[in-house]
């Protein structure tokens, strides 16, 4: 099968003022079948570099961009119909209305006037935003306006889309109801290639996910082994002050604000509970997160 | 999906539409902006010439006008590219960026139309022009309307910042509708300036305009043939470096 993204030693520069920032420096990583790709990293990691990159607006220092099979770089015409965008901080037209922008924007990919109504129609109740499909984006809040984008994107009956940040600024469900829009492309056999800041959102969508820091890939799986990269596999939440000292033997121990947070294995919850005397105080116990591997792939390469 | 030509086909209409035909209604004082200046140039020629000048005047504040559309379309091009990211979203559908830009462009002839319109009249008005003079004129006015468009495509392609285009657009302005002798004529400034007159395209249009109305067709051919000639030089070349894709955006 034809691999939907395959992305190799990315390389980009930009020169600014005489000044060079190095966004990329050897990106790499793959889509290798129809899945939803999430894309994790800290603020100017490169992760909206790549997005450019790979959507044809932006050429790179060097490093490849195949796109099922086709290469971005050295033929972008040949990707065109393949992929679709949300930009990231992309905005409406002030003076239009949701309607005519998807309207428009299917008219602009060639579609006939009763074809784009239709897919009008069709994105309007996937994303639930038939209440104000008629009302200028002026007079719209900042999460619908951002629907807009989202709707005209995924009105393109595209291969591969690219969501730089989609779903910033909306509600738990709006953003839910985006989720379940993505979620059914996955199903039709289309590539979802999304950056986000929402782990929640990673976890919960994605197939595979990468994390990039400073122009690289740091890893890339599933969840799953993600999780597994780590030493521990369950944290334990703690009230702050409490015995910190006596929770050191038995794995990681990280403080935040209010609590401290001890990372250790599994089987040796029930020990902890009783040894560190753990049994009166209210603590939260779970399997590592998204979050736990992020933080520690990422902080890792930060301290470097 | 759709053969290439209709494709760019709807996809200029909605360029033109949502460009001009949806705003102009929702948002009609631009119209009145984009009148006022030739308008006030108009008042001014003739109060200062005692009437003589109003053909003159007229006649600036129609090649005036179009520049006008050409210099919005830098605000819109880089208001689609810089605040709302718009034409990422376009790069993506596989359009090409001059029939993106030429839309665009269209969508703001809808709001110089009027302009164009009035002065086109006065000409008319207060000459005995024939058919082929106005025809003549309205050629003049498109190569004005291509040239400059494109002109302006290059120029949003520089740009990367809102801010940058406003002190940018009012010295294209003044340097391609003010100061070369659209609102004068051509031999009333010493030979060497008439030098540089002719390095402004405008100037030919000017030209042809008033070669058109004063049924001196004779010396047309000239500014009619330099002027189209440098236009398709500007299509041509437009289309050799237009690319979606830029070193940074
Ligand atoms: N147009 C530009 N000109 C110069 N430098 C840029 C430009 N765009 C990005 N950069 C630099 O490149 C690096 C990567 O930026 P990029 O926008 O790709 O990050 P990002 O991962 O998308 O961040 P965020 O999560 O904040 O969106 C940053 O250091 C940034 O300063
Ligand atoms: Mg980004």
């Amino acid at each position: 099968m034809v691999v939907p993204l395959l992305v190799k030693d990315l390389r980009k520069d930009y020169l600014v003022k005489g000044k060079v920032t190095s966004a990329l420096r050897g990106l790499s990583l793959t889509a290798s079948r129809p899945m939803i790709l999430s894309i994790l990293g800290r603020n100017g990691s490169g992760k909206t570099t790549f997005v450019k990159i790979a959507t044809g607006q932006l050429i790179p220092g060097s490093g490849t961009v195949e796109i099922f099979g086709h290469d971005v770089i050295s033929s972008p015409a040949s990707v065109k119909g393949l992929i679709s965008l949300v930009p990231q901080e992309c905005r409406p037209w002030g003076h239009m209305t949701p309607r005519e922008h998807i309207y428009h924007y299917q008219r602009i990919l060639g579609n006939s006037r009763e074809g784009a109504r239709d897919r009008v129609q069709f994105i309007s109740d996937m994303l639930r935003i038939g209440s104000f499909m008629d009302t200028e984006a002026v007079n719209l809040s900042g999460g619908q306006r951002q629907l807009i984008v989202v709707g005209m994107s995924l009105s393109a009956e595209a291969d591969i889309y690219f969501l730089d940040e989609p779903t910033i600024g909306l509600d738990v469900i709006t953003r839910k109801n985006v989720w379940e829009g993505i979620r059914y492309f996955r199903k039709l056999g289309k590539t979802i290639v999304l950056t986000t800041h929402y782990l929640d959102e990673a976890s919960a969508l994605s197939d595979e996910i990468a994390v990039v820091s400073e122009g690289r890939l740091l890893a890339q799986g599933t969840l799953q082994q993600l999780q597994n990269m780590l030493d521990y596999n369950t944290r334990i939440r703690i009230p702050a002050g409490f015995a910190k000292g006596s929770l050191e033997p038995y794995g990681k121990v990280v403080s935040e604000s209010q609590y401290e947070i001890l990372y250790t294995d599994e089987k040796r919850v029930e020990e902890i509970i009783l040894s560190a005397g753990l049994l009166k105080t209210r603590i939260e116990i779970g399997p590592v997160g998204l979050d736990d591997v992020f933080i520690s792939l990422v902080g890792g390469s930060i301290e470097d | 999906m759709k053969t290439s030509i209709i494709r760019d086909i709807r996809a200029w209409q909605s360029f033109t539409m949502l460009n001009g035909l949806i705003p102009i209604f929702r948002r009609p004082l631009a119209l009145v902006a984009i009148l006022s200046t030739p308008l006030s140039f108009l008042f001014f020629v003739d109060i200062f010439s005692h009437g003589t000048q109003l053909l003159v005047g007229s006649i600036g504040g129609l090649i005036f006008t179009v520049i006008n559309a050409a210099t919005m379309l830098q605000s819109d091009l880089l208001f689609g590219k810089i605040d709302l990211k718009f034409q990422q979203m376009i790069a993506t559908t596989g359009i090409s960026p001059l029939v993106y830009v030429m839309g665009m462009a269209t969508g703001d002839i809808v709001f110089i139309l009027p302009g164009a319109i009035f002065f086109l009249g006065v000409i008319v008005y207060l000459t005995p022009v024939t058919v082929l003079d106005v025809a003549l004129i309205i050629f003049a006015a498109f190569l004005t309307w291509v040239f400059f468009s494109l002109f302006s495509y290059m120029i949003s392609r520089k740009v990367r910042e809102m801010r940058e285009i406003w002190p940018i657009s009012v010295i294209f302005g003044i340097v391609f509708a003010v100061i070369p002798p659209i609102y004068y004529s051509l031999n009333s400034i010493p030979v060497p300036f008439q030098y540089f007159a002719y390095l402004v395209p405008t100037t030919f249009a000017a030209l042809i305009i008033k070669d058109a109305v004063a049924n001196s067709l004779g010396s047309l051919p000239i500014p009619l043939f330099v002027y189209f000639v440098e236009t398709v030089l500007m299509v041509v070349f437009a289309t050799r470096i237009s690319d979606w894709r830029q070193q940074t955006i």
